[in-house]
C-alpha cells in the first residue's frame, strides 16, 4: 500500500493559517490546562495545611480550587466553540 | 419496589432495542447508527456511557467515607474531557470510519497497524468489562438485599447485553445510554436540591456539620492518598487515558461531521460536570445523615452511600418515600450498569468485526451483509467470555481494573494517536512498537504492584489478590512511568523502522492525513448513505 491514488493537495494560504492557528491554540489550551489541572493533586500530595485552609465559611482551599477546575473546563470549552468558528471558516476556504 | 421500577426500566429499553432492530440492517448500522445520530443525543449518550457504577456508586462512596479526596477522581474524570475536546474528537472523526485503528491505517498506510490498533482496544475492553461485570454482580446482589446472588446476576446482565447489542446495534445501545444518562442527571439532581434544602442551601453549612463529624481531616487531602506520588500518577492515567478508550472513541463515529464531534463533547461536558460537581454534595450528605457506620455496616467500600442517602432524604426507611427514594436510585444504579456494558460490548466485537475479520483476515473484502453476521456472532461471543471471566473473577480485587484500562489507554493508545496526528516522521513501525510496548510494559508494572502483590489475611474471601506476596513496583497507579515509557516505545520503533527510501512517502502520508483532519476534504462520505 504505497501508492495513493489522491491527486496532490493544493495548499492555500488559508490553510497554512488554518494549521499554524490550529496548532498553536491546541498547544497553549493544552498545557494550560495540564498546568492547572495538575496544581489540585501536587497541592494535595505536598501542601496539605493550604487545601484544608478555610476560605469561605468552613468551604475550603482545596474545594474551591476543585471547583474552579470545573469552571475552568467549562470556560475552556466554551473558548474553543467561539475560536472553532474560525477554524471552520478557514477549513471551508481551505477545501475550495 | 426496586424491582418493579428496575423491571420497567429493562422493558423500556428492550422495547427501545425493538424499535432499534427495525434499523439494525447493515454492517454500518450496527458499528455506528449509520453515522446518523445528533450532536445532542451523542453528547448525553458519551455521558451515559462515561459515567459507571464506580461514578455513581463509587465516588459517592468514597467521599462519604474519605472526605475530599473522593472529589478528586471527580475532577480527574471531567477535566479529562479536554484533552478528548481538543486533541482527539474532531481529527478522529474526519480520518476513521468506524474504529480508531482506521484513523491509525489512513495515516501509516500499513495493515498491520490495524491488527495491532484492533488488539488494543479489546484488551482494554475486556479489562474494563470484567471490572463492570463483577461490580454489576456484587452491586447487584448488595442492592437486592441479596435476593439476586452475584453468580445468578453476572448472567442476567450479560444476556441482556447481548439482547441489546444483537438485536439493536449502535442505535439501540445510543438510546440505552442516553435513557440511563437522563435518570442519572435527574436522580443526581433531585437529591442535590433535597440535600440543600435541608443545608439551609449552603455548602459552607453542611461541610461544617461533616466536619462536626468526623474532625477537620474530612475537609482536607490526605485520607485516603498517603503518597503523593501515587496520586499524580493516578491524575495523569484518568486526564490522558480516556482520550484512547475505545468505547468513548467509537461514539464519535456515530455522528455525520467532525463539528458534530466536537458539539457531542461539549454537550457532554455539560453533563459530566454538572454531575461531578454535585458527587460533592452526595457524598458529604451521606456522611452526615447516615453516618461513617452505618454505610461502611452496608458496604465496606461504601457503594451502599447513595442508595441509602436518597432512602434518608425521601423520609428515612420504612416510609414510603424513603422505600420508593431507595427503589429508584437502586433502579437507575442498575440501568449505568447495562448502559456501559453494552457500550463496551459494542466496541469490542465492532473492532473484532471491522479491524480483525474484515480489514486482517479478509482484506476488506467482506461483503456487508457477512460482516454484520458476523458483528453479531461476535457480540453473543463477547458477551458469553464477559460473563465467564466475571464469574471466574467474582472473589477477586477488581476494582483496580478501571485504573488498569485508563492506564493502558494512557500509555498504549494516546502515545500513538498523538504521533499519528502531529509527528511527521512517525511510522507504522512506531505505532507497533507503541501500542504492544504500552501495553505490555503497564501490565508489567501492575502484575508487580500491590494491586496484583499483596499478602491478605487468610480469613478472607472475597477482593483476594493474585499473588500472595509483598508488591515489587511500590504505586498502584502505573501512568506516571508507564506514559512517559509509551511514548519512549513509540519513538524508538520509528527511529529503528525508519528507512529512506520510505521517508518521502511517510510525509506524504503525513500531509494527506493533515489536510483531511484538518478541513474534513473527503471525510463527508465516509459513512455509507443508508437509505
Amino acid at each position: 500500500m504505497t501508492v495513493s491514488s489522491a491527486p496532490p493537495i493544493p495548499r492555500n494560504a488559508a490553510y497554512q493559517q488554518l494549521v499554524a492557528q490550529r496548532n498553536a491554540f491546541t498547544i497553549t489550551m493544552t498545557v494550560t490546562f495540564l498546568v492547572l489541572y495538575f496544581l489540585l493533586p501536587v497541592l494535595a500530595g505536598y501542601n496539605k495545611p493550604l487545601m484544608a485552609q478555610k476560605v469561605l465559611g468552613n468551604v475550603t482551599f482545596g474545594y474551591i480550587l476543585a471547583f474552579l477546575e470545573f469552571v475552568m473546563g467549562w470556560v475552556m470549552a466554551y473558548l474553543y466553540i467561539v475560536k472553532a468558528r474560525t477554524f471552520d471558516r478557514l477549513a471551508a476556504e481551505a477545501r475550495a | 419496589m426496586t424491582f418493579l421500577l428496575a423491571a420497567i426500566i429493562v422493558a423500556i429499553t428492550l422495547g427501545v432495542t425493538f424499535w432499534a432492530s427495525k434499523r439494525n440492517t447493515s454492517a454500518g448500522d450496527f458499528y455506528v447508527a449509520g453515522g446518523r445520530i445528533s450532536a445532542t443525543q451523542n453528547g448525553i449518550a458519551i455521558a451515559g456511557d462515561y459515567m459507571s457504577a464506580a461514578s455513581f456508586l463509587g465516588i459517592t462512596g468514597l467521599i462519604a467515607l474519605n472526605g475530599y479526596d473522593g472529589f478528586m477522581y471527580s475532577v480527574g474524570w471531567f477535566i479529562a474531557y479536554l484533552t478528548v475536546l481538543f486533541i482527539v474528537a474532531e481529527p478522529l472523526r474526519n480520518l476513521g470510519k468506524y474504529t480508531l485503528a482506521d484513523m491509525l491505517v489512513y495515516r501509516l498506510k500499513d495493515p498491520r497497524v490495524r491488527t495491532y490498533a484492533a488488539l488494543s482496544t479489546i484488551v482494554i475492553s475486556t479489562f474494563y468489562m470484567i471490572a463492570q461485570v463483577v461490580g454489576a454482580g456484587s452491586l447487584i446482589s448488595l442492592l437486592s438485599g441479596g435476593a439476586i446472588r452475584a453468580d445468578l446476576a453476572i448472567p442476567l446482565v450479560g444476556v441482556l447485553m447481548i439482547i441489546y447489542v444483537v438485536v439493536g446495534g449502535m442505535l439501540a445501545t445510543t438510546w440505552v445510554q442516553i435513557i440511563k444518562a437522563l435518570l442519572l442527571m435527574f436522580a443526581t439532581i433531585v437529591m442535590t436540591l433535597l440535600i440543600l434544602s435541608r443545608f439551609g442551601w449552603s455548602f459552607s453549612n453542611l461541610l461544617g456539620q461533616a466536619e462536626a463529624k468526623n474532625g477537620a481531616e474530612f475537609l482536607g487531602a490526605g485520607l485516603k492518598y498517603k503518597n503523593p506520588v501515587d496520586l499524580i500518577s493516578l491524575c495523569l492515567a484518568l486526564v490522558l487515558g480516556t482520550a484512547g478508550l475505545p468505547h468513548i472513541l467509537v461514539r464519535f463515529f456515530t455522528v455525520p461531521t467532525a463539528q458534530d464531534a466536537r458539539k457531542s463533547v461539549v454537550w457532554a461536558m455539560v453533563l459530566i460536570g454538572a454531575f461531578y460537581v454535585m458527587t460533592a454534595f452526595m457524598g458529604n450528605a451521606a456522611n452526615v445523615l447516615l453516618g461513617k457506620d452505618a454505610i461502611e455496616a452496608a458496604n465496606k467500600a461504601g457503594n451502599m452511600a447513595a442508595p441509602l442517602l436518597a432512602q434518608a432524604l425521601f423520609g428515612g426507611a420504612g416510609t414510603v418515600g424513603g422505600e420508593f427514594g431507595l427503589a429508584f436510585v437502586t433502579a437507575v444504579a442498575f440501568a449505568t450498569i447495562l448502559a456501559v456494558v453494552a457500550g463496551l460490548t459494542i466496541s469490542a466485537s465492532t473492532s473484532f468485526t471491522h479491524d480483525i475479520y474484515n480489514g486482517v483476515l479478509k482484506g476488506g473484502q467482506a461483503s456487508e451483509k457477512d460482516q454484520f453476521r458476523v458483528a453479531r456472532m461476535a457480540t453473543v461471543a463477547v458477551g458469553i467470555v464477559a460473563i465467564l471471566l466475571g464469574l471466574a473473577a467474582k472473589t477477586q480485587n477488581v476494582a483496580f481494573l478501571v485504573a488498569l484500562a485508563f492506564a493502558i489507554a494512557a500509555s498504549a493508545n494516546l502515545p500513538v494517536i498523538l504521533f499519528t496526528l502531529f509527528w511527521r516522521r512517525f511510522n507504522a513501525t512506531g505505532a507497533i512498537w507503541g501500542i504492544v510496548g504500552g501495553i505490555l510494559f503497564t501490565l508489567l508494572l501492575i502484575a508487580l504492584s500491590p494491586n496484583i502483590m499483596k499478602i491478605d489475611p487468610a480469613d478472607l474471601t472475597t477482593g483476594r489478590h493474585l499473588i500472595q506476596a509483598n508488591p515489587i513496583f511500590p504505586f498502584e497507579n502505573p501512568g506516571l512511568f508507564s506514559i512517559p515509557a509509551g511514548f519512549l516505545f513509540a519513538y524508538l520503533g520509528t527511529m529503528l523502522g525508519a528507512r529512506r527510501r520510505d521517508a518521502a512517502e511517510d510525509a506524504r502520508h503525513f500531509e494527506d492525513m493533515q489536510f483531511r483532519a484538518y478541513t474534513g476534504a473527503g471525510a463527508e462520505g465516509t459513512v455509507a448513505a443508508h437509505d
